[in-house]
């Protein structure tokens, strides 16, 4: 079998609790700290796009920073391609590239090609080389227009296609993103989401990890997904895995709202009595009842028959994920028991 | 070194992307080089005889202090600078997220200022000699030593007060005081020997004292070598341990902030 790319083992790692000045002058030397990562545990294998899902402050940032050999954890293990990220950083940063996600770790008073110029410089691509690599990169990106314009000029969409760009020309095996679409527009996100899945995991076949809190965008782009709660991992497998470890069958049915009472009504016949209406409703008097329907296609066919059948027009039946917090909520007491 | 050299032509583009800035930067050398001269040449017979070992002449005697403490200031904030507006900036992350040691990296990101610096204590020398200053050129490359000696000693000192910026985020007060010291104490606008004597003792472990007495005897008077091989010998002891401190407490610094997660951390 396959050694995975990465192995992450029994991860741990804390910080000192930041104290009040009255507190620090009375113990300066006794400082609480709170624990980040509390046993992580992980694998990622090669060619893979796996997701990190959790929400603020779960710890995904600090795990991107231990494997990026930023931070130092305090127990567990870490090997990227074999290397012992702990002993010996620099060999890993020759195959694990972090997408620094923050825009101001571009230099807005230089071009594009200037950004990725030095940077080619600082993953030691031969002088000659520099040039082709950085225009090559541009046109991957869709940048070449705007390469010799100031970085300070561009869109947030644009600099992080940069970000990207100058973390792919260390050629990594790994790519490591941290909520990359965070500051992107709904229309950049996606074009953004298709670009990482095109490009940088089809074309260019990176390994790739995604840290994000949001729970579409992770199912949308990853094979696989771990799910990390306040330092925790408490589940992780394929989407298809994890939502039958949540045992999530989340539905969302849109009829018109005139039929809401008569659609909840079959529902509760089938003993679906978790449907309660969303609270967005559209202009066209239409509304969206979510909740859970187990049982796969067969169960969803047999409501939309009975649905149709007492009249009720519908206008959408269909699995939907479920949010974030609802996915954590249903995985923790199944973690605990674990 | 090609990392390095890529370092430093990144942040020359960036400063010329500021014109008004880099057009200053070197036209207000006018405003330092003029009312030199006519002080110097107020202070000329008061200064006369007591730096009469240093060259005689009072306005060359000020121009080589006051050119060398441009690039002493320098060479002391260079390192805590550049690691204080990288880590505020987010480009230090991004730095050592790349297989680029740290010593490169510190270098790269200093190196940028002080030839800078260093350009335009050149120019300064150049207006002081259009200006009637007497200079011995064929001495230069050993002025040339002694100036990238004094560079590294406070370059050391640097190196300290940027680990203190790596593990506290603050540079602390150790560059401050030793360029207070160095500005009033090292020989920069009067001979040290004209210092109080229970002074005299924190002159003379400044490496400034030795530094610019030794400059300004090659430069201004033609002194070879031997003359100011006993100054220069302190220069070079005081550098090495200066060298060790600042590369070992940097080390220190560094994993520190390593293990406690705030290496580049804003």
């Amino acid at each position: 079998m396959e050694q995975p790319l990465i192995r992450v083992e029994g991860l741990v790692k804390s910080f000192p609790v930041p104290r009040s000045w009255a507190a620090t002058l009375r113990h300066p030397l006794r400082g609480a700290r709170v624990e980040v990562l509390r046993g992580v545990s992980l694998e990622v294998r090669r060619g893979e796009f796996f997701g990190l899902l959790g929400p603020n402050g779960a710890g995904k940032t600090t795990l991107f920073k231990i494997l990026a050999t930023l931070v130092q954890p305090e127990s567990g293990s870490v090997e990227i391609a074999g290397i012992d990220a702990v002993r010996d950083p620099g060999a890993v940063r020759r195959v694990l590239t972090p997408v620094i996600a923050d825009e101001r770790s571009l230099n807005w008073r230089l071009t594009g090609a200037e950004n990725l110029r030095l940077f080619a410089a600082l993953y030691g691509v031969p002088t000659r080389d520099r040039e082709g690599a950085a225009n090559r990169l541009l046109d991957t990106i869709g940048l070449t227009e705007a390469a010799h314009r100031m970085v300070g000029t561009y869109s947030s969409g644009m600099k992080q296609r940069l970000l990207i760009a100058r973390a792919l020309l260390s050629r990594p095996s790994v790519l490591l993103l941290d909520e990359p679409t965070r500051s992107l527009d709904p229309v950049s996100a996606r074009d953004f989401r298709r670009f990482l899945r095109e490009e940088i995991a089809g074309r260019q076949g990176c390994t790739v990890m995604l840290a994000t809190h949001d729970a579409d965008e992770a199912l949308e782009l990853c094979d696989r997904l771990a799910v990390l709660h306040r330092g925790r991992l408490v589940a992780q497998g394929t989407a298809r895995e994890l939502a039958g470890i949540a045992g999530e069958h989340r539905y969302r049915l849109s009829v018109p709202r005139a039929q809401e009472g008569r659609a909840l009504q079959i529902l509760a016949s089938h003993g679906l009595t978790t449907f309660a209406p969303l609270p967005v409703t559209d202009e066209a008097g239409w509304v969206s009842l979510a909740g859970d329907l187990p049982g796969g296609m067969p169960a969803s066919a047999e409501v939309m028959q009975s649905l149709v059948a007492g009249g009720v027009s519908v206008g959408e039946l269909a699995q939907v994920p479920l949010p974030l917090a609802d996915l954590i909520e249903r995985l923790l007491p199944q973690a605990d028991a674990a | 070194m090609s990392k390095i050299l890529a370092l430093v032509v990144a942040q020359w583009r960036v400063m010329v992307s500021y014109r008004t800035q880099t057009l200053l930067s070197f036209g207000g050398l006018l405003f330092t080089v003029v009312p030199l001269y006519f002080v110097a040449g107020a202070l000329q017979p008061v200064m006369a005889n007591a730096i009469r070992t240093e060259g005689g002449d009072a306005f060359g005697f000020l121009l080589v202090g006051t050119g060398v403490i441009l690039v002493v200031t320098v060479a002391l904030s260079a390192v805590p600078s550049a690691l204080s507006s990288g880590i505020a900036s987010g480009t230090f992350e991004a730095l050592l997220s790349t297989p680029t040691s740290m010593p490169t990296l510190v270098t790269g990101m200093s190196a940028f200022p002080l030839v800078m610096a260093a350009l335009r204590a050149a120019v300064l020398l150049a207006a002081g000699w259009t200006l009637g200053v007497s200079m011995a050129l064929g001495q230069l490359p050993l002025a040339l030593l002694i100036l990238v000696v004094l560079v590294l000693a406070h370059f050391a000192i640097g190196l300290v007060s940027g680990a203190m910026v790596l593990a506290f985020r603050t540079a602390g007060p150790l560059s401050r005081l030793v360029l207070v010291a160095s500005s009033l104490l090292g020989g920069v606008y009067y001979p040290t020997h004209v210092i109080p004597s229970w002074l005299q003792a924190v002159s003379a472990v400044l490496p400034l004292s030795y530094g610019l007495r030794a400059l300004r005897r090659v430069l201004l008077q033609g002194a070879p070598f031997g003359a100011v091989s006993n100054d220069l010998l302190i220069l070079l002891g005081e550098t090495a341990l200066l060298l060790l401190l600042g590369i070992a407490t940097m080390s220190l610094a560094f994993r520190y902030a390593r293990r406690q997660g705030t290496l580049a951390q804003y």
